[in-house]
């Protein structure tokens, strides 16, 4: 492939080697009267790895189909598909991990990804502003998406954050950075959401919300991210933020079915699949929204958690 | 097979094609011959095919007939500049004077849907001085119809229309935001954008007539544009927004019965100096259908033609000729352009040709001439190009295939400018006769000091413009022109116009006019969406008018 993705593996493999340290901290689950926090601890981070990996899926295929389109006639197009497949792996990895402590391995995975979410986001800018118009809303349509390459970020700050609330020790309140983790992770899912539900207002936008479904998801995220955010800063939540976060990822999995219809009216619908899974809307899109909420609702369990003491 | 279309009448036995559908068909409502409907339209395009929808829908009995054959976009247009010529008008006419017109695939249908089954999609509003030039701008003709309600039907027409457009333009008053976001630029519209840059003026993209996201309404669906470029030849996806996919479609739901491969002859006039029908020819024979009301909307050749060929005793100079102006005062709009070679490949014919715009010269007044311009990007097929480097560069053989050699590459900005009014441009019948044994048109047409001086002008901005992106090989095609206006002028007084400001004939008041022949300027815009709104005003102020008794035998 390329000399980024080898880069990355490079990055990989000593951090692998470094990891070796860190693992002597890690732990199996504890035993006795910690054995239910130990379990909500990993249970939380699993799901939170959870929650990454399923952003990173969609980055995957959706960057995939775009830089495709885009003939990779750049070749850092390839670098989110490298990231995002090893982020799918270190997620992976984590949701089969049932011990304590934070793995150096998926930290730096995770670390990179939000590095190269930035850097991607930094190159989209660049391709706009290098357009005729520069920052005009054509470009902001049709040239390389703003957003796109932030999905990646988000999906290395949720897995960062698996990893920061893995390494709590039972017996200890859970905390990241010293704040109560699920207060933390909420409020970076809120604002990650408030991120990509931008980002598909300006795709629908750009449609013309043509069809009315096409508000849902500038309309329930933002409404789940201020739930989220209520609950960060007050470290509490009632059933209303859960169905409403629950409701969110489920209307993530929805949109792909949203999206399969969008690209059936296309010229030639799935027959001429070929050009339509291009110019419809994209199929992988939506489940950002899942994962985002996934990671709400393990950030709402971690909250009930610190409640209950 | 295409041709069916042009052999037979297809809307007959209670059914008509379902153009947004494979294959299908539906319901017509059928009158008789000998039946009095409330509207006879003759022609189907941005004038006689809105007006059919939207009389048909306020549940007045329509009768629109169109010469042309009613085709299946879906299913028989193909990527095929030749074959598609079927679309045109290219029946005989005349063309004579100081600068002949070029007839057909810029400014002539032959379809149901007219002209829009061809147009470039095009979608722009006067400039509202415009209205009101001669008071204003100190050239042409007022129209009588003031700019604050022209711009209400406008945004009706973009609205029916769903016109894809810029989320702000640039020149004139502020206006709503277009239904549907503009489209991609493609390569020759980011060439006219970094023109514009670079030479300091305002560009933008163009509010279009091709849907950038799906359209469900009770008719049926059209799909997203797929930038397949052969728009002036006929969308095969329906994501064109024409009389032919929106207006009559929505006609023959409302009850409207839409007859194809109708050429109508004459229009017939009673004793009273009324019209009473129109004489048609279908499906081998000449027939006759009764009707209150007779709407003209064939364009500013073929109007003022029905209607000088509908003389009779009582009126020796053609119908609703008083003021003998009849034909008179017929406008084009200059259409020069300029080319280049780019050395990256450019394929300028992706997606529709007119994607970008620059208005600038519209609305600028510090000119030695009247009028404005405007300039579009251009995508010219294949063959169009050869005619092109044939008829600017004098191409032939080997150096022609050496040209063409270089169609990826070439860039060019084409003008759309307003012509002056003048009476001596004008139709008239010539001797010959067409195939259905009627006088054709004879077109004259000389372009005035100010239409040259504006086209001068307009090249050396163009130059400059192409010049600007580092084109090489640049040169002019200073001859060619595409829109017509004038021939029925509208106004405020029966001296000076042969229509009132809602198409009704000052001599005949149960004849109406409604097309781009009403123009008294034509301005430096493409003409389709004036003539949209032009057609939902005029059914609006049709629907009033029946409402208080003012129409002839008819009344809501």
């Amino acid at each position: 492939m390329t000399r980024i993705a080898r880069l990355i593996a490079i990055a990989a493999t000593t951090a692998l080697t470094l990891s070796k340290k860190r693992q002597l901290q890690r732990s199996p689950a504890a035993t006795g009267a910690l054995v239910g926090q130990s379990r909500t601890i990993v249970t939380a981070a699993r799901r939170l790895n959870r929650a990454s990996g399923m952003i990173a899926g969609s980055v995957l295929i959706d960057s995939a189909m775009e830089h495709y389109r885009g003939n990779f006639s750049n070749r850092a197009m390839w670098t989110p598909l490298a990231t995002a497949a090893m982020t799918i792996g270190a997620s992976a990895h984590g949701l089969g991990d049932r011990q304590h402590g934070a793995h150096t391995v998926r930290d730096t995975i995770y670390s990179t990804a939000g590095a190269v979410g930035l850097v991607g986001t930094a190159f989209h800018i660049y391709n706009i502003t290098k357009q005729v118009g520069g920052l005009s809303w054509q470009n902001l349509f049709y040239a390389a998406p703003l957003g796109a390459p932030a999905a990646i970020t988000l999906s290395g700050i949720t897995g960062f954050l698996a990893e920061r609330v893995r390494h709590n020790r039972p017996g200890t309140p859970e905390l990241i950075f010293g704040y109560p983790a699920g207060q933390v992770v909420a409020g970076g899912t809120a604002l990650s959401l408030l991120a990509t539900s931008a980002e598909a207002g300006l795709l629908h936008f750009r449609g013309a919300f043509h069809n009315p479904a096409m508000l849902l998801p500038v309309t329930m995220p933002p409404i789940s991210a201020a739930l989220l955010l209520r609950a960060a800063l007050t470290g509490s939540a009632g059933r209303m933020t859960t169905y409403f976060v629950g409701a969110t990822a489920a209307m993530g999995l929805a949109g792909v079915v949203f999206h399969a219809y969008g690209v059936s009216r296309n010229k030639g619908g799935f027959k001429n699949w070929r050009q339509t899974l291009f110019a419809g809307p994209p199929l992988p899109a939506p489940p950002s929204f899942t994962g985002l909420a996934l990671a709400g609702l393990s950030a709402l369990s971690l909250i009930r958690r610190a409640r209950r003491g | 097979m295409w041709s069916d279309a042009l052999n037979a009448p297809r809307a007959r036995d209670g059914k008509a094609p379902d153009v947004l559908h494979q294959g299908g068909w539906v319901e017509m409502r059928e009158y008789r011959d000998t039946e009095e409907v409330d509207f006879v339209i003759v022609g189907t395009g941005a004038g006689g095919g809105t007006l059919a929808a939207r009389l048909a829908e306020q549940g007045f009995s329509v009768v629109a007939m169109d010469a042309g054959g009613w085709f299946r976009p879906i299913e028989e247009f193909a990527s095929d500049e030749t074959a598609q010529e079927m679309i045109y008008w290219n029946d005989h006419r005349v063309t004579d004077g100081a600068n002949p017109l070029t007839m057909g695939g810029n400014n002539s249908g032959k379809a149901i849907g007219g002209s829009t089954v061809h147009y470039a999609m095009v979608a722009l509003r006067f400039r509202p001085e415009w209205f009101k030039s001669r008071t204003l701008l100190g050239y042409g003709a007022d129209w009588p119809i003031d700019w604050r309600e022209m711009w209400h039907w406008y945004a009706e027409a973009e609205r029916q229309l769903s016109i894809a457009g810029p989320l702000s333009y640039p020149w004139g008053p502020k206006r709503g935001r277009y239904p549907f976001r503009a489209h991609e630029l493609n390569g020759a519209a980011k060439l006219l954008a970094e023109g514009a840059q670079k030479t300091g003026i305002e560009w933008t993209e163009t509010p279009l007539a091709t849907l950038s996201a799906p359209y469900r309404d009770a008719n049926g669906t059209s799909p997203p544009c797929v930038y397949r470029g052969f728009c002036r030849f006929g969308c095969s996806t329906n994501a064109k927004r024409s009389s032919l996919t929106v207006f009559i479609p929505r006609a023959l739901a409302a009850g409207a019965e839409v007859r194809d491969l109708a050429m109508v002859g004459k229009i017939e006039t009673g004793p009273d100096g009324r019209a009473t029908g129109v004489h048609y020819h279908r499906d081998g024979e000449w027939r006759f259908q009764k009707a209150k009301n007779v709407i003209v909307a064939g364009y500013a050749v073929e109007t003022p033609r029905l209607l000088l060929n509908s003389a009779n005793d009582r009126f020796p100079d053609g119908l609703a000729n008083s003021s003998g102006l009849v034909g008179k005062n017929l406008m084009t709009q200059s259409n020069s352009a300029v080319w280049g070679r780019m050395d990256t490949p450019v394929r300028s014919y992706k997606g529709p040709p007119s994607l970008a715009i620059s208005e600038h010269w519209n609305y600028d007044d510090n000119n030695d001439f009247h009028g404005g311009y405007l300039w579009l990007g251009q995508g010219p097929m294949p063959i169009e190009w050869a005619g092109v480097l044939t008829g600017a560069k004098g191409l032939w053989g080997d150096a022609l295939r050496e040209e063409m050699r270089d169609y990826n590459h070439m860039v060019g900005v084409k003008m759309v400018g307003e012509t002056l009014p003048n009476e001596a441009n004008r139709v008239t019948l010539a001797d010959d006769v067409d195939q259905y044994g009627l006088k054709v048109a004879r077109i004259t047409f000389s372009y005035g000091d100010n239409d040259k001086a504006m086209i001068d002008h307009a090249l050396q901005q163009m130059r400059a413009s192409i010049d600007a992106v580092d084109a090489s090989d640049i040169f002019d095609q200073p001859d060619d022109n595409c829109h017509l206006g004038g021939t029925i002028r509208m106004g405020d007084d029966p001296t000076t116009s042969v229509v009132n400001a809602d198409g009704r004939s000052w001599d005949i008041p149960n004849l109406w006019v409604c097309d781009g022949s009403l123009f008294p300027t034509v301005g430096g815009v493409n003409p389709s969406l004036t003539i949209y709104a032009l057609a939902l005003r005029m059914a609006d102020r049709i629907g009033e008018m029946s409402k208080r008794g003012e129409l002839y035998r008819c009344r809501m």
